[in-house]
């Protein structure tokens, strides 16, 4: 089948400007799109830049964007692409510096990132004959995230990263998480610190766009929730999330559900005059549709008792 | 049909237009709705899991007594009780050591047969779109219109949409506008999240997350924005003018509740689904509408 390419192209040798160049060949009914750029790269234009290694979709390696959507072009097949004509757009991933053509800056996507949560184990020394090995039921769950293979979709898939690039994202907090729940660590507390960190756990909006995107099934939303639910419990060290927190447990505790005036106000902290003025013009808006709650006006649920009984037996559990 | 009814803690909150517009519609669709009112907050998603499952199982225990699925209008507790629902039906050692723990002092056990559904995939999935189409007085025609899920109502997979037919669940509010009669004006962001989880973790990216949402469905000419999810309204509508505050322009793009923007199809007045009471004003989508009628 013939099949037009259409390739982002930047050389930061010539003027750096962002292009397009197409590429019209010839492949395979069972071509994957990396059959295609190796043939293009080799039988038309050798100058063309793209990462790939394993070719088996094993290495991660090979990330683009086809026809928008990221994708390991090693295991999308060209006849997938090609159903609304035979064309195929193929882009670098969004949001990341381009250093040529589809090769993307991985230091800055996701190495400098995996590198801050400082990923290494310090063992807490319990060995037997130099080995320190995990029963098999506990190193299942640490040989699903160890698995991941850096591919870096599930930050490409993210909702923060398109609006703050110095988010850590869901691959290197998914490494913290390998971390901080692996027994043998002596720092799991320490490393749940660094990712409470502005930028870190607390900046995700654990919309599961990770889960859905990663090839692996890693779900690296519900490593986060479980880093996250592991802070809750140690005790938050960021300092707003903490009060947030604690304003919703608290109310939740006490009348059953979330008293909204309440946690507006507690988050910002009672002593916080500009967090509480920043509060205001909004509050007043509201006041005046008669749609702000009332802090502290919040009346009970029916048997919020029962509530807060399951609430505290649970938190006792967790200790 | 009748449901347990979980309106959730905005929906009377942060976000009062919304219950009173939610019971009319329901009424008005012959939809009966039982409120679960001695049951507790799902966590939002704030709770730790270990605290807010059983206070979930709680909920489906009351409901599967009543004998109903439970009816939710805000995205972030259906999310949030899907996703506790699908662990306790998943694994039964799970749901029998919370039944044992949790509920058994109080005589209650969850048998894991509730479900959990949000209004629009019961419009969908169990009152029928013909039903609903029969009744429609007012065509939305004109209007142009840019969905706005909230994250819950497509992911996660296995608790959203866990069949492949039900995939479809991620398209419902794009349908909806069609059925309603109104032009669709498609944004990019529409699955995406609101950025109202992260508002006081990081004020900005929150914040940055509300421009562009609402920026690109003003700029493709929507008249308005509809959203299930009353968390998504309370920063898309709520914090609109500090979002365009931080980045410089003029947005002014109402947003509106699934049940306000059903409502205005079924013929009630912009006041009787309490549209006055939004932050960004509703003036031009009313008069809009009152041409209509």
């Amino acid at each position: 089948m013939e099949v037009t390419f259409k390739v982002y192209r930047k050389d930061p040798e010539k003027d750096g400007k962002p292009g397009r160049s197409n590429y019209t060949v010839e492949v395979a009914e069972s071509a994957t799109v990396l059959d295609a750029l190796l043939k293009i790269r080799d039988e038309v234009d050798s100058t063309l830049a793209f990462r790939a290694s394993c070719a088996k979709g094993y290495c991660g390696e090979c990330m683009v964007r086809v026809n928008g959507s990221a994708r390991l072009c090693c295991t999308a097949k060209v006849p997938d692409y090609t159903k609304k004509g035979p064309e195929i757009s193929l882009d670098p991933l969004r949001n990341i510096p381009v250093i040529k053509d589809l090769v993307f800056d991985f230091d800055a996507f996701l190495w400098n990132k995996i590198k801050a949560v400082k990923p290494w184990l310090e063992s807490d020394g319990s060995s037997v004959n130099g080995e320190n090995l995990l029963p098999d039921s506990q190193m299942q769950d640490m040989r699903k995230v160890m698995s991941c293979f850096n591919c870096g979709m599930c930050d490409e898939g993210c909702t923060v990263l398109p609006v703050d690039f110095n988010f850590l994202g869901p691959a290197a907090l998914t490494k913290a998480y390998r971390l901080a729940f692996d027994p043998r660590n002596k720092n799991s507390r320490e490393q749940v610190k660094i990712v409470e960190k502005p930028k870190g756990i607390w900046d995700c909006v654990h919309c599961y766009e990770a889960d859905e995107h990663c090839p692996r099934g890693i779900e690296p939303t519900k490593r986060i929730v479980a880093l996250r639910d592991k802070a809750y419990h140690a005790g938050i060290t960021h300092e707003t999330v903490a009060r947030h927190h604690k304003s919703f447990a608290a109310s939740v505790k006490e009348s059953g559900w979330v008293d909204e005036g309440r946690l507006a106000v507690e988050s910002e902290g009672l002593t916080n005059v500009k967090g509480l003025m920043k509060l205001l013009p909004t509050a007043a808006k509201a006041l005046a549709k008669g749609k702000a709650p009332i802090p502290y006006m919040h009346a009970k649920r029916p048997d919020a008792d029962r509530i807060k009984k399951i609430f505290e037996k649970a938190e006792q559990e967790e200790k | 049909m009748k449901y347990a009814f979980y309106p959730g803690c905005v929906s009377r909150g942060g976000c009062p237009e919304l219950y009173p517009s939610a019971v009319k519609v329901a009424e008005k669709l012959g939809i009966e709705l039982d409120e679960l009112k001695s049951v507790g907050c799902t966590g939002a998603g704030v709770l730790p899991q270990n605290i807010s499952d059983p206070i979930n199982a709680r909920t489906f225990a009351k409901a599967e007594q009543m004998g109903l699925p439970i009816m939710t209008i805000c995205s972030t507790c259906q999310g949030v009780m899907a996703q506790a629902n699908y662990r306790l039906k998943e694994d039964p050692q799970y749901r029998d050591k919370i039944n044992r723990e949790f509920l058994a002092d109080e005589g209650l056990e969850y048998k894991g047969t509730t479900e959990v559904k949000h209004l629009l995939w019961v419009i969908f999935e169990d009152y029928g779109i013909e039903r609903l189409q029969a009744l429609i007085q007012r065509p939305l025609k004109g209007l142009k219109v840019s969905p706005f899920y909230g994250c819950f109502l497509r992911r996660p997979p296995e608790a959203i949409t866990p069949t492949k037919e039900l995939n479809r669940r991620k398209a419902y509010l794009d349908e909806l506008i069609a059925i309603l009669g109104a032009d669709m004006a498609d944004i990019s962001g529409k699955g995406k999240c609101c950025g109202f989880p992260i508002l006081s973790a990081n004020e900005e990216n929150s914040l940055a997350m509300v421009a562009k949402h609402t920026g690109e469905s003003k700029q493709k000419g929507a008249d308005f924005m509809v959203t299930p999810c009353p968390l998504c309204h309370l920063n898309l509508d709520g914090n609109q003018a500090r979002a365009e505050a931080q980045t410089g322009q003029q947005i002014d793009l109402p947003i509106l509740h699934l049940p306000q923007f059903l409502g205005l199809a079924l013929g009630f007045n912009p006041d009787e689904m309490n549209l006055k009471r939004h932050i960004v004003s509703t003036d031009e989508v009313e008069s809009k509408v009152s041409m209509m009628s």
